[in-house]
């Protein structure tokens, strides 16, 4: 103000006629005025929301993407959040204490039901839900997340087994652990959405690691020996079905076997037998000279009388045999 | 005199009424209250937010009035059963009355400070009243520690709120755990358990497969006797049907096939090896002794 008054009169002083300067004070002011007027018009991007104060009381809780208007600094101020953007929290695991140089093994540990010690690392994904809440609720929303998280997450695994904590209840617990932790900051008007509760490694502590892995591989050992013996009986049983079916087949064959023959059999003698009866005396005795013409030829012969005695001794020149008739 | 500086009235002006809004006017954040105070005297706390108007000559101290966590150290506590439990909890607190607050603790260090004693007796108090399985259990039923909590975040809330001003939100635990030097033998327990469950499965897995094994003979046992009695059945059927067949042709002529019978043993039975004795009165031979006679 001074300096304009200062320089005012070396402007009025001037020495040239000209007419009216162009920047007169009243023109300077006006258009200071304007500019200051306009830098309220603000951007709010696609992924972003935005909470208006004024006097830093919220007046606008909730400003959608766009183009929008606030009065100016000092009467209202703007605060953009990128509502979306999700932000990550690793709960537990291993994080290098930072003056000694190691690991803090509480930060990690947690206690099942059954009184078994696990380490567990979860990880959280949160987002903004209520942006006036989100900025000013909480002194440190991450470490509110956090601990919301952790106490949520440590009740859970207290009442679990082991092995439901290790293989079957994971995403039980993960759903169950969002739900809760998100009621509580609901309660405590965080303004948070948590969107993700992931356990990333459960593990058994190092010191009884070995045994937890021999029963992982005692299971798989159970199922082999039960798959092997399901392989046996997957081979056996069709394979007897094969040789059941062949004793059948066998046996069938050797029924149609039978009946086909006693037919031949009994076609052959029917015949014999219709041409036998026009003939009965001659047609045997050919039959039997036939016969005998056949099978004679073959044998050693001793022809003997009738009322002769027989030397039993000439036998044993030929072979023993037993004489028919 | 006054006549020279007569000129700097209006800047003086000026000056002298910026100065003044400065003074009259404050602004209150949301995350703020404003304690209004004369000359260290509280008058008056301003909790809403936006522009607000003191006489110039008052003062304002501010508070942050939102939500803290409160991480007390872990602390091993002694159950009922004499278990002892390393217990890591949190407080979310906030100032509820400022002037208490300034009064009797003054900043946040100090109220944690407070905040802690106040817990930690107080859980000591509730752990000895339970017992470890009231707590760690794998029957969910029977765990009380949101009892517990709830009943300590109460005490805690209206002891802290009538003494220094602060309202306590919520007493959790965040994290359960065995003193050090119990681990080891925790360890061996949990050891000990895997053992005995690892035996489990791999005898669980032996009888499964000894009995589908043995279902298995049994299976086939059965298919084969099925298979022969039905077999024999068969061969039986084809044995009478031939016998029948038989004997309806066979009985139309008996001395014809008794003929043809025996002419046909003697095919099989008589080979090169025998002997045969014939007597000359045999039906072939008594032509070849008699002559023709013998043909009678």
């Amino acid at each position: 103000m001074s300096t304009a008054a200062v320089e005012a009169p070396v402007l009025a002083l001037a020495p040239e006629p000209q007419p009216a300067p162009y920047w007169t004070r009243r023109r300077i002011a006006i258009g200071l005025f304007t500019l200051w007027v306009l830098s309220g018009v603000y951007l709010v991007k696609p992924d972003q929301q935005a909470v208006v104060t004024m006097f830093g009381k919220v007046v606008e809780p909730r400003v959608l993407p766009g183009l929008h208007y606030a009065w100016p600094w000092p009467i209202e101020s703007v605060a953009k959040l990128k509502v979306q953007q999700l932000q990550r929290l690793v709960v537990g695991g291993d994080l290098p204490d930072s003056v000694l140089g190691r690991s803090n093994p509480l930060t990690s540990q947690f206690i099942s039901g059954d009184q078994n010690i696990i380490n567990m690392r979860v990880v959280v994904q949160y987002s903004v839900g209520v942006p006036a809440d989100y900025l000013f609720r909480l002194q440190d929303v991450a470490k509110g997340v956090g601990v919301a998280v952790e106490a949520e997450m440590a009740r859970r695994i207290a009442h679990r087994p082991v092995d439901a904590v290790l293989t079957t209840e994971k995403a039980a617990i993960q759903e169950e652990v969002r739900a809760a932790a998100q009621k509580r900051l609901n309660d405590y008007q965080t303004g948070v959405q948590l969107s993700t509760i992931n356990i990333e490694s459960v593990t058994p502590p190092p010191e009884a690691a070995d045994s937890f892995r021999d029963v992982a591989s005692a299971r798989a050992d159970a199922e082999r020996v039960v798959n092997e013996a399901q392989g046996y009986s997957n081979d056996l049983i069709p394979k007897s079905r094969g040789e059941a079916q062949q004793m059948k087949e066998v046996a069938e064959a050797f029924k149609q076997r039978k009946i086909n023959e006693a037919t031949g059999d009994a076609a052959r003698f029917t015949q014999v037998a219709a041409e036998y009866e026009k003939a009965a005396q001659v047609t045997g005795e050919r039959l039997y000279m036939e016969t005998m013409e056949q099978i004679l030829p073959k044998i050693k012969k001793l022809i003997v009388d009738k009322n002769g005695n027989l030397d039993l001794t000439i036998i044993r020149k030929g072979d023993p045999a037993a004489a028919k008739k | 005199m006054l006549e020279r500086y007569r000129k700097y009235y209006p800047a003086a002006g000026v000056v002298a009424g910026l100065i003044l809004i400065y003074l009259t006017f404050f602004q209150v954040r949301e995350t703020e209250f404003v304690l209004i105070t004369q000359f260290g005297r509280p008058l008056y706390t301003v909790t809403d937010a936006g522009l607000n108007v003191k006489c110039p000559w008052w003062s304002s101290t501010y508070f942050d009035k939102r939500l803290r966590i409160y991480n007390p150290r872990p602390s091993e506590f002694l159950t009922r059963d004499k278990k002892n439990l390393v217990i890591e909890s949190y407080v979310a607190w906030k100032i509820e009355d400022p002037i208490r607050f300034v009064q009797t603790v003054g900043d946040a260090t100090a109220a944690e400070m407070r905040l802690h004693d106040i817990i930690w007796s107080g859980l000591s108090a509730e752990l000895g009243a339970h017992d470890l399985e009231s707590i760690i259990s794998t029957v969910a039923e029977k765990t009380q520690t949101a009892q517990m909590l709830d009943t300590l975040s109460d005490a805690t809330d209206r002891a802290a709120l009538q003494q220094y001003g602060i309202k306590v939100i919520d007493v959790r635990v965040k994290r359960l755990n065995l003193p050090e030097q119990n681990k080891q033998s925790v360890y061996a327990r949990m050891r000990a358990e895997r053992e005995r469950i690892a035996k489990q499965y791999r005898a669980e897995g032996e009888e499964q497969a000894l009995s589908i094994r043995a279902d298995a003979d049994r299976q086939r046992e059965e298919i084969l006797s099925v298979a022969y009695k039905e077999a024999e059945k068969t061969k039986g059927e084809g044995d009478a049907e031939s016998t029948k067949i038989y004997g309806q042709a066979y009985s139309k002529n008996p001395k014809l096939y008794k003929l043809l019978r025996t002419l046909d043993s003697y095919k099989k039975v008589i080979d090169d090896k025998t002997t045969a004795i014939l007597s000359s009165d045999s039906e072939l031979l008594k032509v070849l002794t008699r002559g023709q006679g013998g043909a009678q």
